[in-house]
C-alpha cells in the first residue's frame, strides 16, 4: 500500500503539502506559529524562483529585488493612497512582470556568468534607487504598514489568516510548477538549460522561452513580497533587497532540489524551522544562526548538490532496480523449478 | 576646472586599489575558472588583519604588509584546498553558490567574532593630505596607488618572466593543452588563487587607514570587483587595470556631481550598459 503510494511521488508530496495546513491550528503558540507562516512564505518564494532558474539551470541571484517590488507596491499604495493591499499586490505584479520583460529582455540572452552577474547589478540598482527615492519609498527608514485589523487591509489580529493566505500562496506557486512541469513550455525550458543550442535546433524559442518563465517567477515572487510586508507589517530596502535574501530564495531550492517542483518546499520545511529555532536558541550571538546557513550551503553543495528530493529518488530507483534484478532472479528459480 | 580635475584625479588614485583587488579577481577567474563571490570577504578579513595589528601591536598598516600578506596567502591557501579544488569539475552554478556560501560563513563568523562596530585605524596618514598646486590628495591614498603600482609592476614580470607565470598565463589560455604541455594545472591553481586573495589582502589592507573595517564591506567591493572584471573582459590583467581606474574615476565624478547616493547606481549602470552592448568587455577577446 505504502510502496504504491510512494511510487506515485508528487502524490506523497502534494500529502505533505496539504497536511501542513493543519500545523498552524494544532500549534497554539504564536512564536512557532510565526516560524511555520515564514516556512509557508519562503516554501513559496523559493518555489517561484525555481520556476526559472531551477528548470533552466541559469542563477537568478536577485529575485529579492521582485520580493522588494511587490512589497513596496503593497504597502505604499495602501499607505499612501487607501488602496486595498490586495489590489497592490497586483500592481506590484505588474511592475515586476515589466521590469523583469525588460531586464530578461536585455540579458537572457547572455551567457551563464554574465547572466548571473546582471542579475546581481539589477538588484543593487534597486536597492539603491529604493534607498535613495526618499520620497516615495522613506528611503532606508523603511516603510511601517500600521496596524488597522481587517481583510481589506490584509493586516490580521491572529496567526491563523495569514496562515492561511501564505500557505494558498504557497500551494498556488507550486500547483503552476507542477503543471509547467507538464507543459510545453516547461519541456522548453528544461531543454534550454540542458543545452540551448540543441533545444533550438529541435525548434525551441529559447529567448521567448526564458522570457515568459522569468517574467512568471518575477511576478509570483512580488506576490510573495506583499504578503512578506503585510505579514511583518515593515520593510527596509537594505535588508529586503538584499543580497543575503537573494540567496535564501536559492538556498531553500537547492537543498530540497532544484528543478522539481516540491524541492523548494521540501528544503523550506527544514531549513526554514531549522534556521529559526536556532536563531531562537542562541540569542546573543549575532551573525551565527546565518553562518551556520552558509556552512549547511556549502555542505549539500559538497555532498548532496542535487538536494533532498533528487538523492531520495535516486536511492528509491536503485532500491526499485534492486528489486526487480531479484525478481527476475526468482523468477528464473521458479521457471527451472518447474521444468 | 579645478574641482573637475581634483575629482579625477582623486578618482584615478582610488581606482588603482580597485584595480590591484579587481587583479586578483581575474587572475582567479581567468586561470581557475572560477567566480569567486567570496572575494571581497578577503579583503575584509586582511582590513580586520591589519586593525588588529594597528589596536593591538600598535603597528601601522604599511608595517605590517609583509605578515598581513603572508596571512593572506596562508588562508587562499587554505580555501583552495579545502573548498575550491572540490568544485573544480561541478557545474558554473555550484561554483559560485559555493563561494557564495563561503562569503555568507566569512562575514558571519566576523559578525560573531568582533561585531558590527566600525573599527577604524586613525593613523597620520588617514586625514594628512599631500599638496601639489591646487591639487590636495589624501596621503593614504597617495601610498596606496604608489603601492598599486609597484605590485602591478612585480606582477607583470612574474607573468611574462618566472616559469610559474608563463603556465599561469597558457592555462588561462587553454588548461588541457597547457597539462598536455606538461604544466601541473592543480598546482598552477592553486598558484593563482593564492595569489588573487593575496592581492585583494594587499588592496584591503591600502584601502584599511581610509574605510572602516566591518564585516559586510566586502560585499561593495566584491560587486565593484565583478564590474571591474567584467568590464576588462574578464580574464585580461591589463583590462581589469583599466577596468580598476576607470570605475574609480566614474564613482568619482558621479559621487561629487549627482550624489554620493549614486556612486554605486553610476556603476552598476556602467557595468549593464557593457554587458547589453559589449558582453566581452573592453578588452576582451571574442568567443
Amino acid at each position: 500500500m505504502l510502496k504504491n503510494l510512494l511510487k506515485k511521488e508528487n502524490s506523497v508530496l502534494w500529502i505533505i503539502a496539504f497536511a501542513s495546513l493543519i500545523l498552524p491550528f494544532a500549534i497554539d503558540n504564536r512564536y512557532y506559529q510565526d516560524i511555520i507562516i515564514l516556512t509557508f512564505l519562503w516554501a513559496g518564494l523559493s518555489s517561484s524562483w525555481n520556476l526559472y532558474s531551477g528548470y533552466c539551470g541559469r542563477l537568478s541571484i536577485g529575485h529579492a529585488a521582485f520580493m522588494g517590488m511587490g512589497a513596496y507596491s503593497a504597502s505604499l499604495l495602501s499607505i499612501n493612497f487607501g488602496i486595498t493591499p490586495w489590489v497592490g499586490m497586483v500592481v506590484g505584479c505588474i511592475i515586476s512582470g515589466t521590469a523583469a520583460l525588460i531586464i530578461g529582455g536585455t540579458t537572457l540572452r547572455l551567457k551563464g556568468t554574465f547572466f548571473v552577474l546582471s542579475t546581481i547589478a539589477f538588484a543593487e540598482i534597486m536597492k539603491t534607487v529604493a534607498i535613495t527615492a526618499k520620497n516615495v519609498t522613506n528611503g532606508s527608514l523603511g516603510v511601517q504598514v500600521p496596524y488597522d485589523p481587517g481583510f481589506a487591509n490584509l493586516v490580521f489580529a491572529g496567526k491563523i489568516p495569514y496562515a492561511l493566505i501564505i500557505w494558498g500562496y504557497m500551494i498556488l506557486v507550486i500547483f503552476i510548477c507542477t503543471r509547467l512541469e507538464k507543459s510545453k513550455l516547461g519541456y522548453g525550458l528544461i531543454a534550454v538549460g540542458e543545452n540551448q543550442q540543441a533545444a533550438e535546433n529541435l525548434g525551441v524559442n529559447s529567448t521567448k522561452t526564458m522570457l515568459i518563465a522569468y517574467v512568471l517567477s518575477a511576478m509570483l515572487t512580488s506576490i510573495g513580497g506583499a504578503l512578506f510586508v503585510q505579514y511583518v507589517r515593515f520593510i527596509e530596502p537594505s535588508t529586503i533587497m538584499s543580497l543575503a535574501y537573494s540567496v535564501n530564495f536559492i538556498l531553500y531550492a537547492i537543498a530540497g532540489g532544484m528543478g522539481t517542483a516540491f524541492g523548494p518546499m521540501l528544503g523550506a520545511f527544514i531549513l526554514v524551522p531549522a534556521t529559526n529555532l536556532l536563531r531562537g536558541a542562541i540569542t546573543g550571538v549575532s551573525g551565527l544562526h546565518q553562518m551556520i546557513l552558509g556552512l549547511i550551503l556549502i555542505g549539500i553543495l559538497l555532498y548532496r548538490p542535487d538536494g533532498i528530493l533528487l538523492s531520495i529518488r535516486g536511492a528509491m530507483n536503485k532500491r526499485r532496480a534492486r528489486a526487480m534484478k531479484k525478481e527476475e532472479e526468482g523468477g528464473g528459480d521458479d521457471a527451472a523449478d518447474g521444468r | 576646472m579645478e574641482q573637475l580635475i581634483q575629482v579625477l584625479i582623486s578618482g584615478l588614485l582610488s581606482g588603482g586599489i580597485y584595480a590591484l583587488a579587481s587583479v586578483g579577481l581575474t587572475l582567479i577567474f581567468g586561470i581557475v575558472g572560477l567566480v569567486n563571490f567570496a572575494h571581497g570577504d578577503y579583503l575584509m578579513l586582511a582590513m580586520y588583519i591589519a586593525y588588529w595589528f594597528f589596536s593591538l601591536l600598535g603597528l601601522v598598516p604599511y608595517e605590517s604588509m609583509l605578515l598581513n600578506l603572508v596571512i593572506m596567502a596562508v588562508l587562499g591557501y587554505l580555501t583552495y584546498k579545502l573548498l575550491m579544488e572540490r568544485v573544480l569539475e561541478s557545474s558554473h552554478s555550484i561554483q559560485m553558490l559555493l563561494t557564495l556560501g563561503l562569503s555568507m560563513v566569512l562575514q558571519n563568523l566576523a559578525l560573531m567574532l568582533w561585531r558590527a562596530d566600525y573599527r577604524n585605524i586613525r593613523v597620520e596618514v588617514t586625514n594628512s593630505t599631500i599638496d601639489i598646486g591646487f591639487l590636495h590628495l589624501g596621503t593614504a591614498k597617495v601610498i596606496g596607488f604608489a603601492v598599486a603600482i609597484v605590485a602591478s609592476i612585480i606582477l607583470y614580470y612574474f607573468l611574462q618572466k618566472t616559469y610559474t607565470g608563463a603556465s599561469m598565463r597558457a592555462v588561462a589560455q587553454n588548461g588541457k593543452a597547457a597539462q598536455l604541455m606538461g604544466i601541473n594545472l592543480s598546482r598552477t591553481y592553486c598558484m593563482a588563487f593564492v595569489i588573487g586573495t593575496v592581492l585583494v589582502g594587499l588592496a584591503g589592507l591600502l584601502l584599511s587607514p581610509i574605510y572602516p573595517a566591518y564585516p559586510t564591506i566586502g560585499n561593495s567591493f566584491c560587486t565593484l570587483c565583478f564590474i571591474v572584471v567584467v568590464i576588462g573582459g574578464l580574464s585580461s590583467v591589463p583590462g581589469a587595470i583599466f577596468g580598476g581606474l576607470l570605475i574609480g574615476v566614474v564613482e568619482s565624478l558621479a559621487g561629487y556631481y549627482i550624489g554620493s547616493a549614486f556612486q554605486q547606481a553610476a556603476y552598476f549602470l556602467l557595468f549593464i550598459l557593457v554587458l547589453v552592448f559589449k558582453p566581452t568587455g573592453l578588452f576582451g577577446h571574442k568567443g
